[in-house]
């Protein structure tokens, strides 16, 4: 980029730089300048996300360009991009209405939409007097009705596809989505377009196993799971077509700087990961 | 082309002009005052501070810095008595909580006002007002509608003038904005609707009054609701419209199922609020000549903010006829939830300029608690145009024109229909 004359600033340059009055005055920001060193880095705080009610209106998000509260980069490659807005996403699908707990509940589909912040689209979905966005699995359509549920009883249930139960009440070979890996904290795994994990065998009556891709886990019966595979499945067969359309998504050119390959590069042969365990007991009562 | 240039650039140059002042409005509401982007783009405040947690020792008393009067490390921090300005700022006042007002209840009310857009929409707005929903206008206005003795002289040329003047001629710009042509169609609607009136000595009992402020409160399916604010143009009249639908038809009216859309619940959408009083009001002090609500005008924005979607708007006219004829039904007969004698009858017409929405509604019953019983019955007649385009600059896309300049498609039966609903109870 070429340094652009600074206005504002012309006299206090010219006098630190000894520019001439008749030229125009081409300054770059300089380290030891206070104007610029204590620049406030309220840009790079993240109080739009602390917010205390949940809304269904989309939240204006401020880009950090990959640099945290002190300013230096913390991740790179991110900066630019179009403008994206934040739509709560409510990860807790046993989240009830309050004065009807405990009950399994059904909601319907309004709206099923694309979202700049996931790879996945998203679900406005209605229900009681309350309305929410969750995570849109593969076929789910504006009309649809869900259930969620969060009750383990002796049978497996018969779910379709969106809908939303414990992991305990699903039948074995599930696809599900959405998992929760602690009872009741929000989905935290398989979010992500076209993901799913399908249940392989339940080991005792507390921990159920999972495959995804290679790796096993092991969660709570009481984890909610979703239902089905996630939406947009062919997120991955997108052309990017030019370089141009990664700078759009807010992605910016690795820095090219030739570095020798190391063990990452070439064929690799690993052994399956160990298990995954999840069910963190009280200490107390796993001796017991 | 030049020509669709222009007239692009000069809708873009109208989009940013009012959004920027929106923009400043909305900016200035939040107490913050960020010009470059709007509040909803700029996030929130600062969050509240987390309270630290005291600990107390009974029997130990924690040695503070507070008479050093600055920190001292190890030492703990002092706490003093909540700094009172002593007078009272009205700029730095907090507000009385919810709780602790006067007109605070525990049980919540749902409420409608004017800028509410239910979910459900017209269906919503049915089961909400108990009525039952008829496509078309009832027969008497169609009749006065088709009636050539009820229309304006030369009536078809003095709207297409009208709307010329409000779409062409007003400005010395290529085109008026949209902000400004559909308050300008409507007043040339209802300018044309007064020379009516003097071929018709009854309309001399109407009178029309604007912001006029509406509040009804009415229990249903053990919950309460309000219908209030503010709500278009309204035209009343000295005597009551008489009932459009025979005894038999209101009687039919009892085997009509109510539609639910259940697992949504007809309240969504709906503000709740604890604070609220317990009174119905019309809006007209006692002994106003014109008490009667006869047509209710709705006007639509062109502003992508607080513009309704048809079946909101619908739901919108629902709402406020119905709370204008029940509000009147309870002043007349009482609050004693029954069936009415004589109905109570109120019209309503939305628009854009363009597009126009008409509605009667017949209030039989007061009795709204439950759904079974005698409802109240609404005709609909929806999505009718006055005119297809009007354009200045043709749209011309790939060298073919898609639509000519000018103004085209001009249908004189809404308008007939418009100028029926207004004549309704007159001739």
């Amino acid at each position: 980029m070429t340094p652009q004359p600074c206005r504002f600033l012309a006299f206090s340059y010219q006098s630190v730089l000894g520019c001439n009055r008749n030229s125009p005055c081409i300054c770059a920001p300089q380290p030891e300048c206070g104007l610029f060193t204590s620049a406030a880095l309220s840009n790079n705080n993240p109080r739009w996300k602390q917010r205390k009610k949940y809304t269904i209106r989309p939240i204006g998000m401020k880009k950090t360009g990959g640099r945290d509260h002190t300013g230096k980069i913390r991740v790179h490659g991110i900066g630019g991009g179009h403008k994206q807005r934040y739509r709560i996403i409510d990860f807790q699908r046993l989240h009830y209405e309050p004065g009807k707990q405990d009950n399994p509940f059904e909601e319907r589909v309004i709206e099923v939409r694309y979202d700049p912040c996931r790879s996945a689209d998203i679900a406005l979905v209605a229900g009681g007097i309350r309305k929410r966005w969750i995570i849109a699995t593969e076929n789910m359509e504006a009309g649809d009705i869900i259930k969620t549920s969060g009750y383990i009883g002796r049978m497996a249930v018969s779910a379709k596809e969106g809908d939303s139960h414990p992991l305990g009440a699903l039948p074995i070979g599930t696809l599900i989505n959405n998992l929760e890996i602690y009872p009741g904290k929000g989905a935290q795994y398989i979010r992500a377009a076209g993901e799913y994990m399908s249940l392989l065998y339940k080991l005792s009556c507390e921990q159920v196993l999972e495959m995804y891709n290679i790796n096993f886990a092991a969660v709570l019966e009481m984890c909610m799971a979703t239902v089905g595979r996630v939406s947009n499945i062919d997120h991955n067969k997108r052309i990017i077509g030019k370089a141009g359309r990664n700078r759009w998504l807010g992605i910016r050119p690795s820095s090219g700087l030739w570095q020798r390959k190391g063990g990452w590069a070439g064929r690799k042969i690993k052994p399956i990961p160990p298990m995954k365990n999840y069910v963190n007991l009280p200490s107390a009562f796993a001796t017991s | 082309p030049l020509a669709s240039l222009v007239r692009r650039r000069g809708c873009a140059l109208s989009r940013t002009s009012w959004k920027r002042r929106l923009q400043s409005e909305r900016c200035n509401q939040t107490g913050l005052r960020l010009f470059s982007v709007t509040c909803s783009l700029s996030g929130m405040g600062p969050p509240p501070r987390k309270e630290k947690k005291r600990i107390e020792i009974p029997g130990l008393e924690p040695i503070t810095y507070a008479d050093r009067m600055h920190f001292v490390p190890g030492l703990a921090k002092p706490q003093m008595p909540k700094w009172e300005r002593g007078w009272h700022d009205p700029f730095h006042a907090l507000g009385v909580k919810h709780e602790e007002m006067a007109l605070y209840k525990e049980k919540p009310c749902y409420m409608f006002h004017q800028r509410t857009k239910i979910l459900g929409g017209e269906k919503q707005a049915l089961w909400l007002t108990k009525s039952k929903l008829i496509e078309g206008l009832p027969e008497q206005v169609i009749h006065l509608a088709e009636d050539p003795l009820n229309q304006i002289e030369n009536q078809d040329d003095q709207v297409q003038k009208a709307i010329s003047h409000a779409r062409f001629w007003v400005t010395t710009q290529t085109e008026p904005t949209r902000d400004r042509f559909w308050k300008d169609l409507q007043l040339a609607y209802l300018n044309l609707l007064q020379e009516e009136s003097l071929c018709f000595q009854e309309i001399f009992s109407l009178s029309s009054i604007e912001h006029k402020n509406l509040y009804l409160i009415f229990r249903k399916e053990s919950d309460i609701f309000q219908v209030r604010g503010i709500n278009g143009l309204l035209l009343n009249s000295m005597n009551p419209l008489i009932a459009v639908a025979s005894k038999e038809e209101v009687q039919a009216t009892e085997t009509h199922v109510l539609e639910t859309f259940s697992p949504i619940s007809p309240k969504i959408d709906l503000q709740v609020t604890n604070v609220y009083e317990e009174r119905n009001d019309t809006g007209f002090r006692e002994g106003y000549p014109y008490p009667h609500a006869h047509t209710l005008y709705i006007t639509d924005s062109y502003d992508a903010n607080s513009k309704f979607k048809p079946e909101h708007l619908r739901a919108k006219m629902m709402m406020f006829a119905f709370g204008n004829a029940l509000v009147r039904a309870k002043l007349l007969y009482g609050e004693q939830p029954k069936v009415l004698e004589n109905p109570v009858v109120v019209q309503c017409v939305a628009t854009d300029g363009r597009t126009f929405q008409f509605m009667v509604l017949q209030l039989n019953t007061t009795d709204l608690d439950s759904s079974e019983g005698i409802k109240n019955l609404i005709w609909m007649d929806q999505d009718q145009l006055l005119y297809d385009t009007a354009v200045c600059v043709p749209i011309i896309k790939k060298k073919v024109v898609q639509v000519p300049a000018g103004f085209s498609g001009y249908q004189p039966e809404t308008f007939k229909k418009f100028l029926a609903l207004y004549l309704h109870g007159a001739v």
